[in-house]
């Protein structure tokens, strides 16, 4: 009965929060100054007349009220169309679904990667404080989070696929060849250094705080206490800390999936890599709305599954939290 | 000679004893260097008359001379002007823009901590909700509605990035809430908002400083993004955000202080800043300098 | 337990990861079609990842991938040749007109009916023949579309027989002739909601795989009726500039279009064409005094640009050699109109620039007074400053803008330059100076921004230029009924010898430059003579690709 209650609550959640970012995007779009018929026809503004205009708007059902478009849009998701987005004229879901997958290995890799690394990267720093390890860390941190993605995706890309000519040059598929010659080793390597990318620059807000609490945890009482014990080194950490210390970076990791949608866009430009990022991207620029609406429902989605692993995760690593009970 | 090693060793053994640079004293210096150095940055670039920022065609694509110590860009203009100028403009977007979000993702941690069942479900909601929407076009929605200009991005930025500090915050006063003290505090009767600000908002100025800190240039980053979309400040001028984000261009035309110096000038101010936001720390709470 | 757990998570992310990169391929394959006929062909070339090496195939980084696909019914094909599909007429390399699936067209007297006759031995690729009805159903299927095709001038097209098609236009327009160049026929029989992922054309090359935002794949069509490329398979490259510059160094492209600013690189058996273009920026001035209103409620007008004087001054002050010297790294020539080189371009309206002094007499003519403290003119209490605003995209546009700022300076006008977003753009449009750019191949343009029926319509004639006799002059050329006749008029209406459109004239815009385009191309690759480009990189280079060959 419990577990009953609980799903269902958990259910209720999920919907009140489709609803709530349905509605605020849409609210948002129309709010803003962007004229989707504008952006639509894009640089041939010049070449196309006024009564094509209104053509153009009426074929996209966009002369009508802001409420009438959205209770459209409602009624037909609930009957499970997503609609049809205006930038490819393709249906929604086929946009979404073709990108999708690409976008998963992609940020999977990515995320894993900067998760590991910066987990290490922290502790390490914290370990060694005030040393030149740390400071190394430290600096280096610092400078990814003030490098632009598109820069390091440009400098990856000119060390590896220009100078050392070891890897592609962009896209998720060699050039030239044919989809049935395409190989699970191939999409590896084009995979490579999109996920490089980002996996580098996301290492830095974990690793920090990371850091920061361990060496919280290091100066607290008991472990002083271990320390005159005679405890040391890294049993000492991994007997005392580790498991406080992955409290922080569990959360980040866990809410950096929302990056999943909106994180990659830069990567995906220098690379020309299909994923849903720069699709987002283009949905919000030129007023979009099916495409944008669809996109935002799947990062909601995704969101909130992440965040519900890590609070379960919360509870695996320290009991105390589930003792205090989170919510529901 | 003997002699001379002799009183080497005393002059070392006795500047150390003399005591004149134990560690408060050394946290405070740092403190000092790091704000006054930031003060003659700005107050440098604020004063600096505004000629490098014209465009001089027939001096353009110059590396670092020492009339043009950054050297040029392909207009012609002052790199070294046009950096610090754009430190300046950047300070007070970041500055505003990761306080704001830095402010609101505190407090709703704390309160998602502290006040009850009910309330952490509805904070918990509230960061479910604006982490659900990709963050770079949440930014450009929000900086759209508002009108751009500085107050498009910082309140654009600000609102985007709280929740996953708020996040973090909020799970580790989960984990300070049952902890004995705060238990002990409890049962004396002490109220909600004595737990918060007394216990757990020193333990917490830790991870708030780190994201402060991260938040900065991040801040300035999404700045110019939003500002070559036509959003932001004015193209035309200055922001370290902007400076960046063109000289990626020019990299593979091989103008490399196009990117380094702003780049690096950057990383130094943010450094600064950590130099500072560490030792303020150390002199509030001596417990950590017992290394 | 924690062990547990994470052997656990580990164990499932690997999993996860796994099935993804699997589902990826799965996802791509049913997103890339190959058509059946030409899969023997394709088959044979299954061992070649880097078609450079191989003299049968070419790999070009030209342009951005078309978002919606290859349909000239939803505005495919447009910029250049439409690769798959063939057009009822074409541009020769130097522009004239030309026919392609047509035999021979005509125009009636009244300007409202054409006659097109077709070629009776084109099919399709799949072997069905080309016939009128394709053509028509191509025709009423565009206009019906709600694209970025703009067929509002066509009352009604119809197949007078199986070769031979009638056009009918409300109202008299020979830039009606733009369209035939420009739509690409589609098979009746096979066109639907899913053909802009594989079209099937009469045209010289055949669809064989899109991955979308990636590549594009293609073969030479074995049945072409026109002349056959030399290649058997091209692949065009969909690659940010800096990624297509990033691949040319690698070795791993043919052309890579590269902006002025990477022109300087030395790049391996590559050398630089710099094509030329009608690719403009120039600035348009509101032409009337402010004050007005559209119905929308957007203000009109500037009182400082309304003044003819200023916007002479301009014209006669900015120094167009060392724009191209210093913005455009010497790849792209001055402009005086916006269509400079073009057949219907009237070379009389080439003035002499760079010159301040003149430039300052004529501000002081037009009652202009210097001696103020801040430098800038005054006419009455009216103070020479304005803001020219320019999309903040635009990195080209943003250098012109502020180059032209700095050189305008002494001459005493203040000019303050402004990013915008298009959508800002268009509301601040009429009131403010704008770096706008374009260049077409056809003259239509010229008539949009320049006619007086165009006033504010949309975004045409933003700056509510109107003259009576310019218009006379556009009107007659759009009533011509040959093309010769109607550049004649075109021309007279930039510059009769005492009126016109052109900065000797109104100077209702100061045109600055034309850019180049510019190609990193393979040392052995020779691309024909190349016709002069319009605005819009990348598809209009491959217009002529049927004459490519290797040296």
């Amino acid at each position: 009965m419990e577990i009953i209650s609980r799903l269902l609550r958990k259910i209720f959640r999920l919907l009140t929060l489709l609803v709530a970012v349905c509605i605020i995007s849409f609210m948002l779009i129309q709010l803003s100054p962007i004229d989707p018929i504008a952006a639509y026809i894009g640089a041939d503004i010049m070449l196309v007349g006024e009564e094509q205009r209104q053509k153009i708007t009426e074929y996209w059902g966009l002369d009508k009220s802001g409420f009438e478009q959205f209770v459209h849009w409602a009624g037909a998701l609930v009957q499970g169309d997503l609609g049809t987005s205006m930038i490819y004229r393709m249906p929604v879901m086929d946009v979404i679904g073709d990108k999708f997958f690409a976008s998963l290995a992609l940020m999977l890799v990515a995320w894993v990667l900067s998760g590991i690394i910066g987990f290490g990267l922290g502790l390490w720093a914290a370990y060694k404080q005030d040393s030149w390890v740390d400071k190394i860390i430290k600096w280096y941190c610092y400078t990814l989070a003030a490098t632009p993605t598109f820069w390091m995706g440009l400098l990856l890309l000119m060390v590896f696929a220009v100078w050392l000519n070891w890897l592609p040059v962009g896209m998720s598929v060699p050039a030239g060849v044919l989809a049935e010659n395409v190989s699970v080793l191939d999409r590896l390597k084009h995979l490579i250094l999109p996920a490089m990318t980002l996996s580098i620059i996301g290492v830095a807000p974990i690793a920090l705080h990371t850091r920061q609490k361990l060496i919280d945890v290091l100066s607290s009482e008991y472990v002083l206490f271990a320390k005159a014990r005679g405890e040391s080194g890294f049993a000492l950490i991994r007997r005392h800390g580790l498991r406080n210390v992955a409290i922080p970076a569990v959360t980040l990791q866990f809410a950096s999936l929302s990056e999943l949608f909106g994180g990659a866009v830069l990567a995906e430009q220098v690379f020309s890599y299909p994923g849903l990022g720069q699709a987002s991207v283009e949905a919000g620029l030129r007023g979009d709305v099916p495409l944008l609406l669809g996109i935002v429902i799947f990062s909601t989605l995704f969101v909130f599954s992440g965040n519900l692993l890590a609070d379960i995760f919360y509870q695996l690593l320290d009991p105390r939290i589930r003792r205090g009970r989170l919510t529901e | 000679m003997k002699q001379t090693q002799l009183m080497k060793n005393f002059n070392r053994k006795s500047w150390r004893s003399r005591g004149s640079w134990n560690k408060r004293q050394t946290t405070l210096l740092a403190i000092i260097f790091a704000v006054v150095f930031l003060v003659a940055l700005l107050g440098t670039a604020l004063t600096m008359p505004d000629d490098g920022l014209r465009s001089q065609l027939e001096l353009r694509n110059m590396s670092p001379t020492i009339e043009h110590p950054f050297g040029t860009d392909w207009l012609g203009r002052d790199m070294f002007t046009r950096t610090l100028k754009g430190l300046l403009l950047s300070f007070g977007v970041g500055m505003i823009a990761s306080i704001s979000s830095v402010v609101i993702a505190t407090t709703l941690g704390i309160m998602a901590g502290t006040l009850g069942r009910y309330v952490d479900a509805v904070v918990a909601w509230l960061i479910d909700l604006f982490l659900s929407v990709p963050h770079l076009l949440g930014l450009i929605l929000i900086s759209f509605v508002l009108g751009g200009g500085f107050k498009g991005v910082v309140i654009g930025v600000a609102l985007t990035h709280w929740p996953s500090l708020a996040r973090v915050i909020r799970a580790e006063i989960l984990q300070l809430r049952s902890s004995e003290y705060i238990q002990v505090s409890r049962q004396l009767g002490k109220s909600s908002w004595w737990i918060a600000t007394k216990h757990m908002l020193p333990h917490i100025v830790p991870q708030v400083l780190v994201g402060f800190l991260l938040m900065f240039p991040h801040a300035i980053l999404h700045e110019a993004s939003i500002t070559f979309l036509g959003l932001g400040l004015s193209a035309s001028e200055p922001a370290i955000g902007i400076i960046l984000s063109e000289s990626m261009r020019y990299l593979s035309a091989g103008m490399w202080w196009l990117a380094i110096f702003p780049g690096l000038s950057l990383l130094l101010m943010v450094r600064m800043f950590d130099v500072i936001g560490e030792n303020l720390r150390l002199m509030l709470e001596p417990q950590h300098a017992h290394k | 337990m924690m062990r547990k757990a994470k052997v656990v998570l580990v164990a499932l992310l690997v999993v996860i990861v796994g099935f993804s990169i699997i589902g990826c391929g799965k996802a791509s394959q049913s997103d890339s079609s190959s058509t059946t006929a030409t899969n023997q062909l394709a088959n044979s070339n299954q061992n070649n990842t880097e078609s450079v090496n191989n003299k049968d195939e070419l790999v070009l980084a030209v342009f951005a991938d078309t978002d919606d696909g290859f349909d000239p019914t939803t505005g495919w094909g447009r910029y250049g040749s439409p690769l798959f599909q063939s057009t009822l007429l074409a541009f020769d390399n130097s522009l004239n007109i030309t026919n392609d699936l047509a035999t021979k067209y005509s125009v009636s007297e009244d300007g409202l009916t054409w006659t097109v006759e077709i070629r009776k031995d084109v099919s399709f690729s799949d072997g069905v023949t080309l016939t009128a009805n394709d053509v028509v159903y191509t025709f009423e299927k565009a206009k019906n579309s709600g694209s970025v095709v703009d067929l509002e001038v066509l009352a009604n097209v119809k197949a007078i027989s199986d070769y031979t098609v009638e056009f009918q236009l409300h109202s008299k327009n020979s830039t009606f002739i733009n369209t035939l160049i420009t739509t690409g026929i589609v098979p009746q029989h096979v066109h639907n909601a899913g053909y802009a992922e594989r079209p099937i054309g009469s045209g010289p090359f055949v669809f064989v795989q899109w991955d979308k935002g990636q590549q594009l794949i293609v073969n030479k069509n074995p049945n072409y009726y026109g002349k056959q490329p030399n290649f058997q398979k091209v692949t065009f490259l969909y690659l940010d500039q800096s990624t297509a510059l990033a691949a040319a160094k690698a070795g791993q492209v043919d052309i890579a279009a590269i902006p002025a600013a990477f022109a300087n690189q030395k790049v391996e058996n590559m050398r630089i064409e710099a094509l030329q273009t009608v690719d403009n920026r120039g600035i348009m001035f509101p032409y009337v005094p402010s004050g007005q209103q559209t119905a929308d409620g957007i203000a009109v007008g500037n009182d400082v640009t309304a003044d003819i004087a200023i916007r002479k001054a301009i014209n006669v002050a900015v120094d167009r050699e060392l724009l191209v010297e210093g913005v455009l790294e010497g790849y792209g020539t001055p402009a005086y109109t916006m269509v400079d080189g073009l057949p219907w371009w009237n070379p009389d309206t080439v003035i002499y620039d760079a010159d301040m002094q003149q430039a300052k007499a004529i501000l002081l003519e037009g009652g202009w007074q210097e001696g103020a403290a801040d430098g800038i003119m005054r006419k009455g209490s009216l103070k020479a400053e304005f803001k020219l605003l320019y999309p903040a995209s635009d990195p080209t546009r943003q250098a012109l803008a502020l180059a032209v700022t700095d050189l305008i300076r002494p001459l005493g006008i203040n000019i303050i330059p402004e990013g915008k977003s298009w959508d800002e753009l268009y509301k601040l449009m009429h009131a403010n100076a704008v770096l706008f750019g374009w260049g077409a191949h056809t003259p239509l343009e010229m008539y949009n921004l320049y006619s007086s029926e165009m006033q504010g319509s949309g975004s045409y004639n933003a700056g509510f230029y109107s003259n009576p006799q310019v218009d006379k002059y556009m009107e007659q050329a759009l009533a011509a009924t040959t093309a010769n006749e109607a550049y004649a008029y075109w021309q007279k209406a930039q510059w009769d010898g005492t009126t016109g459109l052109s900065a000797k004239g109104d100077a209702p815009w100061a045109w600055l430059v034309n850019l180049e385009h510019v190609y990193l191309v393979n040392e052995q690759l020779d691309i024909g003579e190349q016709r002069i480009q319009p605005h819009g990189h990348g598809w209009p280079i491959t217009a002529n690709i049927a004459e490519w060959q290797w040296r």
